[in-house]
């Protein structure tokens, strides 16, 4: 840990509370480079982040199950404004809301610096960025398109 | 009069858009005393006190103490509510559900806030939220303040409804120009198609001029069995209504929007009704892609036509649904859901002066909280009226 990059997007002062027992076992497997997401332990259900209780059938047991790291964007927005102390890139970056393969939804940048506006619909795959020390999801784009080609039949 | 309950008292400090010296609980006290002096109450007279504040860690936040700071007596009613921005709706409710059942006779409602500090709200919403649970995670992903959360919500709401920055640029035109009659938004300067689309870009869709204003300052409303001994307006509260839509975060539903329409239909079926028989609507508009969301959601036009309507003209000054009719939270200012609550009782009490809708004595006000998770709604009338 002592020779930890930096992130790409915000400062260490934002590392989320890996310890916070509603998230721990996420953060646990994401230090691993697994994507774990909640599921009803009874009926398998994609379950919120911070839910307990199913929803589908009242299961109160949450199973944390390994989901496949690819999605697609189900919102996007392109941050112009960037708070200096908190925001460590000069250009407008990236917030995206995935839809996974699981069905959950989750909100997430981009593992590398990225200044695209992201269409909804792009599929992405999952990846991990580290921000002092905690390591969180983050999306891989698909290769920028080419410039629009002339089509001749 | 009625044990029914009413609307008798309204208080407003100045709403500052640069730090000043009160802090939160000196506005609270400000506006709860222009409150009672507008509705010719004494303090000994108020056996209710609901509180609103702000969501957030602030050390000088309100709570309960309220009673003590502000001078008050020993109380009857004394109640810290929290359902984030529908908080002041609820608050209303409360008093009025309170006052019928017997248990208090003279209610005061207060909120106060003061977000704008050295470095300005922006700054102090981005560095506020903490980096626990979900927020935390997000926080970490560059979701810093609530516009970027937001601007999902926008690119959502297009790619599903259609509709895009032109939409926005309505909305946010048509708070503007309402707020040109009122002497209290923070806003008043003219604004058109190309001054929105020069305002600064901040997450896209939204632009600077798409945000709430936020400032440092306070309302307070009297809630009473009885008449203002001062002979202000009695405003009675015909209907109530209220939801919390649970879109989950997961396919295949929408998470972003939709559920409330519930909260409107309840407050007119109590009051007997129809939307057409509003005279002004005032909806909780921290952002203008929310305007656009719960007309549509509220069924004050088609669904899918909504960019047309706002386009049309129909919520600006001259149109037929006048809504917002302060400036909202878009030029008017930023205090939750006191910032609707309190348009519509000088609408109604006729004190709008150059923004003031003829004849309007039927207002629907509604507040939202989180992220258009609750909705919280009252129909209005000015007592005497029909």
């Amino acid at each position: 840990m002592s020779a930890e990059q930096a992130d790409w997007l915000v400062s260490a002062e934002l590392a989320p509370d890996a310890a916070d027992p509603r998230l721990a076992p996420f953060y646990a497997a994401a230090a691993r480079g697994a994507l774990e997401l909640p599921r009803c332990a009874g009926c398998g259900l994609a379950l919120e982040l911070e839910q307990r209780v199913c929803d589908g059938c009242g299961g109160c047991e949450v199973r944390w199950a390994e989901a496949e790291r690819a999605g697609i964007v189900h919102a996007s927005t392109s941050v112009h404004r960037r708070e200096a102390a908190l925001i460590r890139t000069d250009a407008p970056y990236p917030v995206l809301d995935v839809e996974l393969s699981s069905g959950h939804r989750l909100v997430m940048t981009t593992v590398e610096r990225s200044d695209r506006d992201v269409e909804i619909g792009t599929p992405v795959q999952i990846g991990f960025r580290s921000i002092g020390g905690v390591t969180v999801p983050a999306a891989f784009l698909p290769e920028a398109p080419p410039p629009t080609l002339e089509v001749h039949q | 009069m009625s044990a029914a309950g009413a609307i008798v008292g309204l208080g407003m400090t100045p709403m500052a858009t640069r730090p000043i010296a009160d802090d939160t609980v000196s506005l609270a006290c400000r506006a709860l005393t222009a409150a009672l002096d507008d509705a010719g109450l004494a303090r000994a007279d108020v056996d209710g006190l609901l509180v609103n504040s702000s969501q957030g860690i602030r050390p000088d936040r309100l709570g309960v103490a309220l009673g003590r700071q502000a001078g008050l007596g020993t109380l009857r009613l004394l109640e810290h509510l929290e359902i984030k921005g529908a908080t002041a709706v609820a608050m209303i409710q409360r008093a009025i559900l309170s006052i019928r059942a017997g248990l208090a006779t003279t209610v005061a409602c207060v909120f106060s806030d003061a977000p704008v500090a050295g470095s300005g709200a922006g700054s102090s919403y981005a560095h506020s939220g903490g980096v626990a649970g979900v927020r935390g995670l997000e926080r970490a992903s560059g979701v810093l303040g609530s516009v970027p959360t937001y601007a999902l919500l926008a690119s959502r709401y297009f790619a599903v409804r259609g509709g895009g920055p032109k939409d926005l640029c309505a909305v946010a035109v048509a708070a503007r120009a309402w707020a040109m009659g009122n002497p209290d938004a923070v806003v008043r300067k003219p604004l058109d198609e190309a001054g929105y689309f020069a305002s600064r870009m901040i997450s896209t869709p939204l632009r600077l001029l798409d945000c709430a204003r936020p400032v440092n300052g306070s309302v307070a409303v009297i809630v009473s069995a009885h008449p203002a001994p001062s002979n202000a307006p009695s405003l009675r509260v015909r209907g109530m209504g209220a939801v919390h839509p649970v879109r989950r975060r997961r396919g295949p539903g929408e998470s972003w929007f939709g559920g409330g329409r519930q909260a409107v239909d309840d407050a007119l079926a109590a009051a007997g009704i129809g939307r057409d028989e509003i005279d002004v609507l005032e909806l909780y508009d921290p952002f203008s892609v929310v305007t656009l969301c719960l007309l549509e959601e509220y069924g004050f036009c088609e669904p899918g036509s909504v960019g047309e309507f706002v386009r049309s003209g129909a919520i600006a000054p001259g149109g037929d649904l006048p809504t917002n009719t302060g400036g909202g939270q878009l030029s008017g200012f930023y205090l939750q859901g006191m910032t609707p609550l309190a348009e519509a009782i000088i609408q109604l009490r006729g004190g709008g002066a150059d923004r003031q809708v003829a004849g309007a004595d039927t207002a629907l006000v509604t507040g939202i909280g989180g992220r258009i998770d609750h909705h919280a709604c009252l129909v209005l009338q000015r007592d005497g009226s029909s």
